[in-house]
Formats: C-alpha cells, sequence, structure tokens
C-alpha cells in the first residue's frame, strides 16, 4: 500500500517535471514593432521595477497578460506581475487597495459601470494631468483621438480628463440563428402563423411571437430548442443586470429609472422605476421565461451564451464578448456559422429619441479600462505600461483573439474586416451604431444599490412576488438607501 | 504544579500568534461597527454612528430572515450529520474485510475544495445541463429545478452540507471511541448489560466531549458557510438561501457596507456564543441526570 | 430472537449494505468531476450523460503545464503542510501546558481564541488585509501575498480547534505519568515528546489531518491575503470563472488534481487512527 502510494507522488512528480520543460512553448509571440528604442530610454530611470495589476482572467486580459506584458518586460526591463482572479474578488481587491491607500496594485481594471464610483472617491490618477506634468513618459505615438466614444466614459466630466486607458469594449447585441431563420420550411410556417415574414425582431411583440414559435416548432419537432434565452438567475445580478441594462432602456426607461436630479426611483418622487413602462417591461421578460429552455432561471451570462453555442435557442440577448466565439470557436461552439447579429427590439420611440433627440440609449456598451490607483508606488511605469496597451499595432491581433475593439483605426483593418464577415458583421455594427449604446449610469452607488434591487428581481423572476410589486418595492427600498447614502433628501 | 513559567512558555506562542492575528483584527471589527463606513457615499469614510448600526439591524428584516434560514439548515444539518456520522463510526470500529477502502472513500469529500464542492454539485444540479435534473424528469417524470423552487434548493443545499461534512464527524467520532478506555465495557458485559444499557450508559456519557465537541464545531461552521452555497444557488431563488454567512459577505463585498457589516458579524457571533451557550448547558445537565 | 450466527451474518451484510450505499452517494459527485474534466467544452452541454467515454486530455495538460498552476499547486502544498505541522507543535505544547500548568485566565484565553473560528469571515477580510499590507510591514516587505502570512491566519483557525481537540486527550494521561518521568530526570520536553505524543497520537493526528484539510481547501482568506506569489490552488479554481464563460472542463480538472494531495495525505495518516486501539490497553 505503502509503495504504490509512492509510486503516485513520484509520478506526479516526474510529471510536473514535464509539464516544465513543454510550458514556455504555449506562449503566443506578439508582432514586430519597431521604435524601441523610445520605450528603453524612457523606462531607463525604472528598470527592474516589478509592477503588479489585477484583472479578471477574461480572454481580453488574458492576452495582456501572456502576450503583451512579456514583451513589454522586454522592451522596458520593467516586469508585469498580472493577478487574474474572479470577477467580485478583483473588484474587492482593488476597493480595498485604494480605499486603505495600501499600494498593493499599480494598474487596476476599471470596468465602466464602476468608474464614477471610483472616480467620485478619487481613487484614480489623473492620466491627463501626469502626462502634462511628464512630458518624457509620453510616447510620441500616443494620440488620445485614436479610442473609440467608449473612451468618454473613462473621463471626468466636469474636465475631460482621462483617468483609464480602455482595454475592452462591447456591446450586447441581439443574436439570433440565421439557419433557422432562413429555413423555408420555417419561414413558410411563421408567415402562416402569423401574418408577416420572419426577421429579426424590431419590436418586442415580434420578439414575443419569434419565441413562441420556435418554442412550439422545438416541441413538435422533437428538438433541443426554445424560443429564446433569458439571463434570469434567481440568486446571481447577473438577471439585475440583464433587466436594468437591457431590457428597460429597451421600453425606454433609462438610467435605471432613477432621478438624477433629485435621487428617486418611485414614481411619486419623480423617477420611472416603478412607472407602467417599467412593470410593462418586466412583465414581458419574466412572460419570456415560457418560451426559454430550463436553465434560464439558473443562468448568468456564461449559461447564456453556452445556450446559445449549444443551439438550444433561436434568439436572445448576448454580450459581444460571447457573441464572437459563439460565432467562429468549433471548439465551443456548435453553431459556429450559424449566427445573425443585430439590433436589439426596442419599444416604439426608443430609437428616434436616441437618434433624433439623443434622449436615452438603446442598450448596453460593456467594458473596461486600466487604470493607476492612486496609490500606486510605480506610478510612471504604469503608465509606460498604459499607453504599451492602446499601441494601434497591437490592436489587430487581440481584436481577433478576444474580439474586442477599443481604437477607431481597428475597424479599417482588413484582417479585422475579413474576421467581421465570421461574426455576421458583429464589428461593423459596433462602429457604426455603438453610439446607440450606453455603459452604465454615472452612479457612484451602482454596486450598493444594484445589491438593494436585485433581490426583488429574483423574487418577481420566480413568482414570490408579482412583477409590479417587485418594482414597487424595489423603487421604495432605493429611496430609502440613497438617502441613507447621502443622496437626495 | 511545577513551575508556571515553563507553562506560560509553552503557551507563549499560540498565544502571540493569536493575540496578532486573531484577536487585534477582532478589535477593529468590533471599532469600525460603531461608524458608518460605506465605501461609495456621498459622505465619505467613516462617521461615527454609536450603536445606530445594532438598532438597524434589530428592525433589519432581511437580515433576521436570515438568521431564521440558517437555523433551521444547522438543524437540519446537525442531526442528520451526527446520527449518520455516528451510526458510521460505530460500524467502523468494528473489524471488517474492506474497512480502510471504505473510511477513505468515505473521508473523500472533506479534501474536495468548498468551492469545488459547491461547483461539482452545480453541474451535477443545473437545470437543463445537469444529469440529476434530466433523469429525474426522464425515469420519475419529476421536475426538479433549484433555481425555480425554494424547497428544492433548500433540500439540495443540504444533502449538500451532509455529504460534504458527515465524514468529519465520522472522523472525530472514531477517533473519540477508539479512545475510550476498555475496562468499564468490559465490565459492563460481565455484569449482563445489553446493547441499549451499554450504548445510554457507558458510550454516551463517556463520548460526550467529544460529542460535543464536534457538534459545536459544526454548528459554527453550519452558521458561516458561504463558499459552497454562493457557488450552487447565489443565494437563490429570490432569497431563500441567503443564508447568515452569504448575506453577510454580500453586505461587505458588493455592497461595500463595511460598518454595518462589522455590527452584523459581532450580533451574529453573539447569537453563535449563546445558542452554543445554551446548547452547552442542556446537554451537561441530561449528561448530570444520566450519570446518576 | 434469531441465532447468534445469523444475526452476525445479517448485521455483516447490513453494515456491507451501509457502506456500499455511502460509497455511491459519496463518489456520485466526484466522479461527476471527473467526467466534466474529461469533456472538452462543447461536449458540456451535448446532453448530460453520465457515461464518459472519451478523455479531454487539453483540460488537464493546459493548465498544468502553465507554470503559473504549478505554482499554485505547490504553494498550497507548502501552506498546508506548514500549517498542519505548525498547529501540531503548537498545539501540543499549548494543551500540555493548559493541563498541567494552573495559568491565570486559561478559561478565558481558550474562549477568545474560539471566537475568531464561530464568527462569520467575511469583516475580518478588512482588518487584515490592513494589518498586513500596513502594519506590519519592514520597508518594502509586508506580510502580504507571503506563505508564511496565510499560515498565520490558518492558525488562528486551526489551532482553537486542536488545543480543544487534544485537551480531552492529554488530560486523560494520567500527570503521575510525567511525575515519574521527572523523577526518573527527564525534562518538560522530554516528558512531551516521549510519552505525551505517543499516547495521544490519534488525536494529535487528527488535529493535524483536519488543519491540513482546511488550509489547503480555504479559499476566502487566501483569496484577500495573497496576489501572485503565495496564490493557492482553490483561489486558482475561482480564476476559471469570468463574464466569457466558466471554462468548467478545466476548472474540473484542476479540481481533481487538488483532490490528490488530500488523498495521499489522507490514507498515509489514516492508520494513526487504528493506533488508538491499543490506547486502552496502555491505560491499565
Amino acid at each position: 500500500m505503502k509503495a504504490r502510494l509512492l509510486t503516485i507522488l513520484g509520478l506526479i512528480v516526474v510529471l510536473s517535471m514535464l509539464f516544465t520543460l513543454s510550458g514556455s512553448a504555449l506562449a503566443a509571440q506578439p508582432p514586430q514593432q519597431e521604435g524601441e528604442d523610445w520605450w528603453a530610454k524612457a523606462a531607463e530611470p525604472f528598470k527592474g521595477v516589478t509592477i503588479r495589476g489585477v484583472s479578471e482572467s477574461t480572454p481580453p486580459s488574458k492576452y495582456a497578460a501572456e502576450v503583451l506584458a512579456p514583451a513589454f518586460e522586454k522592451a522596458t526591463g520593467i516586469k508585469v506581475e498580472f493577478e487574474t482572479t474572479s470577477w467580485d474578488q478583483m473588484y474587492d481587491k482593488e476597493i480595498k487597495d485604494m480605499e486603505a491607500g495600501t499600494g498593493v496594485y499599480d494598474f487596476v481594471y476599471i470596468e465602466q459601470d464602476i468608474v464614477y464610483a471610483y472616480l467620485d472617491r478619487k481613487f484614480l490618477v489623473n492620466i491627463t494631468q501626469m502626462m502634462k506634468d511628464k512630458p518624457e513618459l509620453v510616447w510620441p505615438g500616443y494620440n488620445p483621438n485614436a479610442f473609440t466614444s467608449f473612451v468618454d466614459y473613462f473621463k471626468d466630466p466636469a474636465t475631460g480628463d482621462l483617468y483609464g486607458v480602455p482595454m475592452e469594449a462591447f456591446i450586447k447585441v441581439y443574436l439570433y440563428r440565421k439557419d433557422l431563420f432562413e429555413d423555408p420550411e420555417i419561414k413558410a410556417a411563421f408567415e402562416k402563423e402569423y401574418g408577416y415574414p420572419l426577421a429579426p425582431a424590431v419590436n418586442h411583440k415580434q420578439y414575443a411571437d419569434i419565441a413562441a414559435f420556435f418554442t412550439k416548432w422545438g416541441k413538435d419537432h422533437n428538438m433541443e430548442l426554445w424560443g429564446t434565452t433569458v439571463q434570469a438567475n434567481t440568486g446571481h445580478p447577473s438577471s439585475f443586470y440583464e433587466m436594468f441594462e437591457t431590457i428597460l432602456p429597451s421600453f425606454g426607461v433609462y438610467n435605471w429609472g432613477i432621478n438624477m436630479d433629485n435621487w428617486k426611483a418611485t414614481v411619486a418622487n419623480g423617477g420611472t422605476m416603478n412607472s407602467d413602462r417599467a412593470k410593462e417591461a418586466f412583465a414581458f421578460w419574466v412572460g419570456m421565461l415560457k418560451y426559454a429552455p430550463p436553465e434560464a432561471t439558473a443562468s448568468t451570462w456564461d449559461e447564456v451564451a453556452a445556450t446559445f453555442a449549444a443551439g438550444r435557442a433561436a434568439q436572445g440577448w448576448v454580450y459581444g464578448e460571447n457573441a464572437a466565439w459563439i460565432a467562429t470557436d468549433e471548439t465551443r461552439s456548435k453553431v459556429v456559422g450559424k449566427v445573425g447579429v443585430a439590433l436589439p427590439p426596442l419599444y416604439a420611440g426608443v430609437l428616434e429619441d436616441k437618434v433624433l433627440r439623443n434622449k436615452g440609449y438603446i442598450g448596453y456598451y460593456d467594458g473596461g479600462a486600466y487604470g493607476i490607483p492612486h496609490s500606486s508606488k510605480n506610478k510612471e511605469a504604469a503608465l509606460l505600461w498604459l499607453q504599451w496597451i492602446a499601441r494601434p499595432d497591437f490592436q489587430v491581433d487581440w481584436a481577433i483573439k478576444a474580439a474586442r475593439v477599443t481604437e477607431t483605426a481597428t475597424f479599417d483593418d482588413p484582417r479585422l474586416k475579413e474576421f467581421d464577415k465570421k461574426v455576421d458583421g458583429y464589428f461593423t455594427l459596433l462602429k457604426e451604431k455603438g453610439f446607440l449604446f450606453a455603459g452604465a449610469p454615472p452612479f457612484p452607488f451602482h454596486a450598493t444599490i444594484r445589491e438593494v434591487i436585485a433581490p426583488f428581481i429574483y423574487k418577481g423572476i420566480t413568482g414570490e412576488m408579482s412583477t409590479a410589486d417587485a418594482l414597487d418595492q424595489a423603487a421604495a427600498a432605493v429611496d430609502a438607501e440613497l438617502v441613507r447614502l447621502g443622496y437626495g433628501k | 504544579m511545577r513551575a508556571t513559567r515553563t507553562g506560560w512558555g509553552l503557551l507563549a506562542p499560540t498565544l502571540i500568534i493569536l493575540g496578532f492575528v486573531g484577536i487585534v483584527p477582532f478589535l477593529y471589527v468590533i471599532y469600525i461597527g460603531f461608524f458608518d463606513w460605506d465605501i461609495f457615499a456621498a459622505k465619505v469614510g467613516m462617521v461615527f454612528a454609536g450603536v445606530n448600526n445594532y438598532r438597524r439591524l434589530v428592525f433589519d428584516s432581511e437580515y433576521l430572515a436570515a438568521l431564521g434560514r440558517t437555523l433551521q439548515f444547522m438543524i437540519w444539518v446537525v442531526v442528520s450529520e451526527l446520527i449518520l456520522g455516528f451510526v458510521l463510526a460505530q460500524l467502523l470500529t468494528r473489524n471488517f474485510w474492506g474497512r480502510s477502502v471504505f473510511r477513505t472513500i468515505h473521508a473523500l469529500p472533506l479534501v474536495v475544495a468548498p468551492i469545488a464542492v459547491g461547483a461539482t454539485w452545480r453541474l451535477f444540479t443545473i437545470p437543463g445541463f445537469g444529469p440529476l435534473p434530466y433523469y429525474l424528469d426522464k425515469w420519475f417524470g419529476i421536475e426538479y429545478s433549484i433555481s425555480r423552487y425554494a424547497g428544492h434548493a433548500f433540500t439540495t443545499i443540504v444533502l449538500m452540507d451532509i455529504w460534504h461534512w458527515t465524514p468529519f464527524v465520522t472522523l472525530t467520532l472514531v477517533a473519540g471511541l477508539t479512545s475510550l478506555p476498555k475496562e468499564p465495557f468490559e465490565q459492563a458485559l460481565v455484569d449482563g448489560a445489553n446493547r441499549w444499557q451499554v450504548f445510554r450508559y457507558l458510550t454516551l456519557p463517556l463520548l460526550t466531549p467529544v460529542l460535543v465537541t464536534t457538534t459545536f464545531i459544526r454548528i459554527m461552521d453550519a452558521l458561516r458557510v458561504v463558499d459552497e452555497v454562493w457557488m450552487l444557488t447565489g443565494g437563490g431563488p429570490g432569497t431563500s438561501t441567503r443564508f447568515v454567512g452569504l448575506h453577510i459577505w454580500l453586505v461587505v463585498f458588493p455592497k461595500t457596507a463595511y460598518g454595518y457589516g462589522a455590527a452584523m458579524s459581532l450580533l451574529t457571533l453573539y447569537f453563535t456564543i449563546v445558542l452554543s451557550w445554551l446548547l452547552f448547558i442542556a446537554i451537561t445537565q441530561s449528561g448530570r441526570q444520566t450519570a446518576s | 430472537m434469531a441465532s447468534r450466527p445469523l444475526r452476525k451474518t445479517l448485521s455483516g451484510v447490513g453494515t456491507y449494505l451501509v457502506w456500499i450505499f455511502m460509497s455511491v452517494f459519496t463518489l456520485l459527485p466526484v466522479y461527476w468531476m471527473f467526467v466534466v474534466s474529461a469533456r472538452s467544452r462543447v461536449e458540456l452541454f451535448g446532453g448530460p450523460n453520465l457515461i464518459q467515454t472519451t478523455f479531454f486530455a487539453e483540460n488537464y495538460l493546459k493548465p498544468l503545464s502553465s507554470s503559473t498552476y504549478r505554482g499554485y499547486l505547490m504553494n498550497s502544498l507548502i501552506i498546508a503542510t506548514s500549517n498542519a505541522v505548525l498547529v501540531m507543535i503548537l498545539a501540543v505544547m499549548a494543551t500540555y501546558a493548559l493541563s498541567r500548568y494552573r495559568l491565570k485566565g486559561d478559561e478565558n484565553i481558550f474562549f477568545w481564541t474560539i471566537t475568531n473560528r464561530m464568527a462569520p469571515p467575511a469583516v475580518f477580510l478588512l482588518p487584515l488585509f490592513l494589518l498586513y499590507t500596513r502594519v506590519i510591514k519592514i520597508g518594502e516587505w509586508s506580510l502580504f501575498d507571503t506563505h508564511i502570512g496565510i499560515i498565520l491566519v490558518y492558525c488562528v483557525f486551526n489551532l482553537p480547534f486542536a488545543i480543544w481537540l487534544l485537551k480531552g486527550a492529554i488530560d486523560g494521561i494520567p500527570a503521575e505519568l510525567d511525575e515519574a518521568a521527572l523523577v526518573d530526570g527527564a525534562n518538560t520536553f522530554t516528558v512531551i515528546v516521549r510519552i505525551i505524543v505517543p499516547l495521544a497520537a490519534p488525536t494529535i493526528a487528527i488535529s493535524g489531518i483536519l488543519s491540513w484539510i482546511f488550509a489547503w481547501n480555504e479559499y476566502l482568506f487566501a483569496a484577500t491575503l495573497t496576489s501572485v506569489n503565495a496564490r493557492t490552488i482553490t483561489t486558482g479554481l475561482a480564476e476559471f470563472v469570468t463574464v466569457t464563460g466558466t471554462n468548467w472542463g478545466q476548472m474540473a480538472a484542476m479540481a481533481v488534481v487538488a483532490i490528490l494531495p488530500g488523498l495521499l495525505f489522507l490514507s498515509l495518516v489514516q492508520r494513526y487512527i487504528v493506533t488508538g486501539l491499543t490506547f486502552g490497553a496502555v491505560k491499565e
């Protein structure tokens, strides 16, 4: 018995030694660039320094950690230590670090929805100012106008100064099964039943019709197919996010229904969170559950993507970063080549509001940037790193590997255009219609209020409360909490 | 009693570590509990609030509901694990073929990280993708969804905890059983006592210290459970599995209400201590009766 | 009343039935974890069948070939083992002191040490984070992201329990044995090592195992107080959960790998529980 155990132990040791040898081959090589001497010279005083950053372990960050960071170290001698962790851990640690001023991190991932909180607490270094003060650290090739409009989210609204360099951006789009929508038999059956041709839904009624149709079709033909995905996890904020960031805006209820003049959410006090329109939206969305597969109530963005990739849904609202691999990666998706991309279905007047009157938005613009904490001990080295990841020559490869675009020039690259065809024009959509979408509203209390609202959303989904009651109570709770936090009276 | 200096000397390293890394943070938590400290509030920083946090807690229906759920969970789980663990421990003290194999298999869940336990059970029970709901539906026509029905979620979590922690009870009871002195038992057999009497008047009382220790540890851990529940249901459906440990975690982390969270932790700790104290009295009382 | 041999057989059969049922119940989720680790991402939602015929080795190879994950495994090993050893040594010393010496206020000490174990962990993370990054600092070095830092934190959780467990065992060793040895010229150290440890071995072993397991599996404190250098495999598991999908296959693979040392440790130390059977005889 002992001998056997020792043999197993020995095997483990030998195997791990073998893997040491095979380790390095898997790192990809970054593209070749010129003008490296500027970097080496600028980094001279910081040679040998290690900067540490925290980020989520998503493909864009992984690319930065595995490809861009080693190249940076080679060019400058500054080592980049990347801590990749889960979504909630990342937030918690960077907040703790900046709150306590402990200087653990030199760059942090700023998700678009938390940037206002960070700006409010002055957690981040003013990059524009720092560049003015230390021109010797500004790369000649750095162009602040190279970014897409997404960069505006990381600027102080009052001064226009930049606090974060965008590193990923996506829009949450409407995905549909192109192959099913173009199938002649299906088209005929749909038109026969509903009286209009089958096409990606432009409003919620059409969406509901299509969802009902495909659920029935799936049942009648004994397929594992349902009409829609719903990100309705009954215990995870992802359901709150789909409801408040995707569905409500599509119904014309913006900024979570919170009135930003007096910080109230209830209709009685001037908000719109429990307005009739919002209730209609919530009822619609919960109503879609009957056309969704059973995992809908357990679905975060994760399972929604998995559901669509497994071919279990005919349409759905899916985050851009997932849309790309669903459409192209055969090791993960069963519907490669069958994915269609379109703008989400909208309530009458919402699109006109945005296009003609620049009011509101139609959906969610997701993404994040890297910023420098005020407590960092190596701000200069970090600044060099941030400019490194903004290098135009790195953007296309990064876009193809991780489906993110943060600089406008990337859209015109022929390689990206080629890739765009495979994702049914997602990047074209991002380029041309991206301005219709918006990130999270400028709430410093984003996470806190989300936690207040979420339990009511969960209960509305399970039916423990009616959807109307859920919104009423959520809005009242928000009013109370905002007062307690010092916003409004 | 010998030179107490040696005694203190032996105890010192333990005290130093526990003092610095255990008590100092604890005192800090008590300190924070008297402040309003929300990271993203309009008024920045720590604002002295006296006992306001505690007053709020008494009326906090979410918190009280979480406490209630946790108590329910704890009772189910601790009672089941004690009974099951005891039966299994008894069986393990006998010598039978394959005993060490079974013992090793049984202890396996203990070496799986709670977060992996939660993840595995989630994959196993997730509607649509997991085998359990699939086969329950296919073979028995039962609709099983932990994300839809609070009862299903609660039951699954109880089962998961029993799966995970019964071996802990079994192992400690085995250690206890094997450490029992032999003569009282031999004496009892000579005196003609039957199995039940031996159990009731010898095994139980002699085993009481170990039983008490194990029960308390299980109670404390059940009241603190976070990772497994988080992975499996996130506290859902709705808030039906949001136990107090998870609730505090949600208040401190995403909601960044540090002051309130500190007060909540302390109040929960207080309840735990009171509960343990009451149980301790109850057990020692009944122990005294049995001894006579 | 059935005859003795029949009752014996029935109880024997009963025992086996119980154990087989328990083993199936125990192994099913573990088996499932293994199945998930053997599936590629596409296969994972290809239908929940319980049988797996192919083995997608990449789930294991990818993380294992990354020096980061191997580092995590190594860190976990170092931290868990050091912690178990430290706890066993300190607990024996402390419990011996509490048992044999009348020390003022030892009841209170005991109480305070337990509270950390009893309280919900979430809030303690902030003070510990501050302590490790700001307070205990010598120049650039701090306790944050170090092995020793985590080992010390785990002591706070494991020591009280170990002491609690050991108290019963050491109290049960008659003080006359110590006296006899001391009279013969032994010092306290020899008494502890030669008399106490062998007699309390099963309990020491159990507290060691449980400390090791706790340290190996702990997530919350390791995630907060480590960053890149001292990260453990359990926190590494959480990294698989991302916005672009949880890589359940790789996560399950690493979870399976994470079980192996624990299993090894467990089976090696199990024999000491059995040794306790002779303990009763010694007490004659």
